[in-house]
């Protein structure tokens, strides 16, 4: 079950439906093809995998206190183009570009965080209009074509620990601290807090809109390392870097059980979710459908998981007479 | 005849309702009463369809009904004024009473708003509620929108009405405007059972009590026939007396927060007073009279147009909630739980230490200790009896005043030096409303505590505090002091509040 709040962590029903529908999935592709067991295919999933759960977790960081953002993909564009921008405009040392782009994605999302809070606009109109002003930036600035990077700025992004990748160790690592914080640490139970309910966490002390301004913060940091980590394994930053993920971003939270009115969320879940929503991509390539209808998959996968939820809610509900 | 046959529910972990059969005739007034936690909502519910029971039988002038929804109960014409108030938030007062029956044009389907407008306009009137029908919900402070409950069971014309503890929020006018209705409805046949924890209002009202005691029904009696003494001790099998806890000797304490002509536009008027270490100073007024809104100005969760505080006399800047519990240690306890109080969807441990977080976290990581988490919560469970199955349960799931301890406990886990407590037993039983008090009480008494308790329940104010500012629109009309003198009865004390008021 994702944990509200501070529940004990355990694996509940939702969390174990989560497993057994990946476990099919990938028995059903092992079947479906041969090459799927290769190690070949499981570095190219896994990495995917981990990029998947940078953009949800970018996402899930608004959803938990109550919001959203439909800028993490144009902030992961902005991000790529300013890492583009120092490694190949200006020259910089590898590090400094990085520290630079991450400094922009947070930028970015303080900005979302403190419209949002100090002017009381809503997060969807805020984003949305931040979404606009990054995109045209990034290809205003970029003309649309990409940056080169120099060769030593892919090892992260393209090597691997004894044939696992890099980046999903090191987001595998990341995902285990973010669960860690929700669960256990004083920032994570005051973000969960305030999407549970935020007159309440506001007059137990806990100073709700600076945590929203930190879901932000967070959700920018995130997305600007997955686009950090996108170009070192492209090998390349490309300005389209960010175009899909704003649907991948909610599908994978919510099929992960973030819940869609704050306060919940579970690092496990959002594993299982990331996995799922690969299988079933590379499942559409395996089986050969149409890529062009790959976006109405994905918006069926997203209906699906919430319609599933709220079976299950109204079922629990019923049992309970609330 | 409503009748009840061997009904039974359990919940998980708990019996909530155990062969309860009863039998509830027209044109009578029927109190249930029991505990925090006895299973009275339950039953309510089951009678309504909200809740299905295991089994049992619910039956209606000889014939079973089976609901399967709220809607099929009103179709039966039984209805029902719930005890969390359900309403809905963003529309208006007119649209909420009239939800099942809005008047149409003909047969076109487009709503005749006027004629709309103007038979809720009606049910308002009746319930003394004078209103414009175009007000939004959530605008109303909660006495209003339990009128509107009201209003609203009156437009659907029901013949039995379940009303589920209305009144914890009405001030007495109100609450005798509604007793006359209850009454008028009851000489034209209508079944009603009313829940109440007020036995003043059960005695004033009904005309039989079924007392309800973990979810077993302890008996009925004529209320003719009964004393208070008897049914309390019917209720918890112990007695409780209405005396005064007892001397709080204030006067030697240290002054910790004093107030000087604050202002808020609109809410508050020129606000004095200060109050001790030690000290239980009462806010006693009508619902609406301005007491939350000078706590919210204390507490910096509302902004302050004019005034001074002084916390510990010293000049105090109060900016958040934050602010005022870290800096100067000032707690809250709100009067509205749902809202303002709890997460409902989160376990009753992180209800009761949210507070404390801080205080129970590791130095660099800042992680929560859970085993210190536990304890807390523990300690609070045993020692306000809050009904639970344990710190993990849902706080949703707990019963209405088993909440509200859960929300007082939070602050008691904070132990502030400054505690505002406003309502602390609205929806409490007696019994656990007499372990309120004493704790209060004992904050005080023996830990020094400076208290403000706001409250609209006049004995619960008597009994405890031992001096009250009286607030009327908006300002302090009145103080009265010497409250927990021995010698000043009862009688002498309210009547000297009901100077002030009128
Ligand atoms: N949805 C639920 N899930 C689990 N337990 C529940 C649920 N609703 C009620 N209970 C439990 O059933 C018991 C009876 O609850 P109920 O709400 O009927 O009490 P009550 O007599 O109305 O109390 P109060 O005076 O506090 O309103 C309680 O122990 C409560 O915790
Ligand atoms: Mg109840």
């Amino acid at each position: 079950m994702p944990t509200s709040a501070t529940k004990r962590p355990g694996i509940g029903g939702r969390t174990l439906g989560l497993i057994i529908s990946t476990t099919l999935l990938f028995a059903v592709l092992s079947l479906l093809s041969q090459s799927f067991l290769s190690s070949y295919t499981m570095f190219v999933i896994s990495r995917q995998m981990a990029f998947y759960v940078l953009i949800a977790l970018s996402q899930a960081f608004c959803l938990v206190v109550g919001q959203m953002s439909l800028a993490v993909g144009a902030i992961g564009s902005l991000t790529t183009i300013v890492l583009g921008l120092g490694l190949e405009t200006w020259n910089l040392p590898a590090g400094a570009a990085v520290v630079l782009a991450l400094g922009v994605g947070v930028l970015a999302g303080l900005l979302n965080g403190l419209l949002i809070t100090r002017l009381k606009i809503d997060s969807f109109i805020v984003t949305l209009s931040m979404m606009f002003i990054y995109m045209g930036l990034r290809s205003g600035i970029s003309g649309g074509s990409p940056y080169k990077v120099p060769e030593s700025f892919r090892a992260v992004g393209q090597g691997s620990l004894l044939g696992i990748p890099y980046v999903f160790l090191l987001v595998a690592v990341l995902l285990g601290l973010v669960g860690f914080m929700f669960r256990s640490t004083v920032f994570g139970r005051r973000l969960l807090a305030t999407g549970g309910n935020a007159a309440a966490a506001r007059l137990s002390g806990i100073e709700t809109g600076r945590m929203v301004v930190w879901a932000h913060v967070l959700s920018g940091a995130f997305a600007a390392l997955a686009a950090v980590l996108w170009a070192s394994k492209l090998g390349s930053a490309a300005p389209e870097t960010g175009d899909d993920w704003l649907i991948v971003s909610f599908a994978v939270a919510i099929i992960g059980g973030t819940g869609l009115n704050g306060g919940v969320i579970s690092g496990l879940g959002i594993f299982m979710g990331s996995a799922i929503f690969m299988l079933i991509k590379h499942g559409l390539v395996e089986v050969k459908a149409n890529p062009y209808y790959a976006n109405s998959f994905l918006g069926l996968l997203i209906l699906l998981a919430i319609v599933i939820d709220r079976v299950r809610q109204i079922y629990s509900d019923k049992q309970k007479g609330t | 005849m409503l009748e009840l046959k061997g009904v039974s529910k359990r919940f998980p972990g708990v019996q909530a309702l155990d062969g309860v059969s009863l039998m509830f005739a027209p044109g009578e007034i029927h109190a249930l009463v029991g505990e925090n936690g006895a299973g009275k909502s339950t039953l309510i519910k089951i009678i309504t369809g909200l809740l299905q029971p295991d089994r049992g039988e619910v039956h209606r002038d000889g014939r079973r009904l089976r609901f399967r929804s709220y809607r099929d109960s009103l179709a039966e014409g039984i209805d029902i004024v719930s005890q969390e108030i359900e309403v809905i938030p963003e529309s208006t007062i007119a649209e909420n009473i009239m939800l099942d029956k809005l008047i149409t044009r003909g047969k076109t389907g487009i709503i005749d708003w006027p004629a709309v407008h103007r038979a809720a306009r009606a049910c308002l009137e009746r319930v003394g509620l004078p209103l414009p029908t175009g007000t939004v919900i959530k605008r109303l402070s909660a006495a209003h929108k339990q009128l509107v409950q009201v209003a609203k069971a009156l437009a659907a014309d029901a013949r039995v009405l379940l009303l589920d503890e209305p009144t914890s929020s009405l001030t007495e006018h109100e609450v005798a405007t509604l007793f006359g209705i209850l009454r008028d409805l009851r000489d034209k046949g209508v079944t009603i059972i009313f829940v109440s924890h007020k036995f003043e209002e059960v005695f004033a009202l009904c005309d039989k009590v079924s007392v309800l005691r973990d979810g077993r029904l302890v008996g009925t009696k004529s209320l003719q026939d009964l004393t208070r003494k008897e049914l309390v001790r019917m209720m918890i099998g112990r007695d409780i007396d209405r005396a005064h806890l007892g001397r709080l000797d204030a006067e030697r304490g240290r002054e910790m927060l004093r107030a000087e002509r604050l202002v808020r536009k609109g809410k508050v008027e020129n606000a004095s007073f200060a109050v001790r270490a030690g000290e239980i100073l009462g806010f006693y007024g009508l619902v609406g009279a301005g007491r939350t809104e000078l706590a919210r100005v204390l507490i910096g969760e509302d902004r302050l147009d004019a005034g001074t505080i002084y916390v510990r006399g010293e000049k105090a800047r109060i900016r958040s909630v934050a602010d005022s519990l870290e800096r100067y240690g000032i707690g809250y306890v709100s009067e509205n739980r749902k809202e303002e109080g709890l997460l409902l969807q989160s376990p009753v441990r992180t209800n009761i230490t949210i507070a404390v977080w801080p205080r129970i976290a590791g130095r660099i990581v800042r992680a929560v200790s859970r085993t210190k988490e536990t304890a807390i919560a523990y300690r609070m469970i045993d020692g306000l009896d809050i009904r639970t199955r344990g710190p993990e349960q849902k706080t949703e799931d707990l019963s209405g005043g088993n909440q509200q301890k859960v929300c007082l406990s939070k602050w008691l886990a904070a132990d502030c030096d400054i505690l505002i407590i406003d309502e602390p037993t609205v929806g409490v039983d007696v019994g656990a409303k007499d372990q309120i008090h004493r704790l209060i009480w004992d904050l005080a008494k023996t830990r020094g505590k400076a208290i403000i308790l706001i409250s609209s329940d006049m004995p619960e104010i008597v009994r405890i505090a031992n001096r009250i500012l009286v607030f009327r629109d908006r300002r302090i009309v009145g103080e009265i002091q010497g409250v927990d003198d021995p010698a000043k009865s009862y009688a002498e004390l309210s009547a000297a509040i009901g100077m002030h008021l009128h």
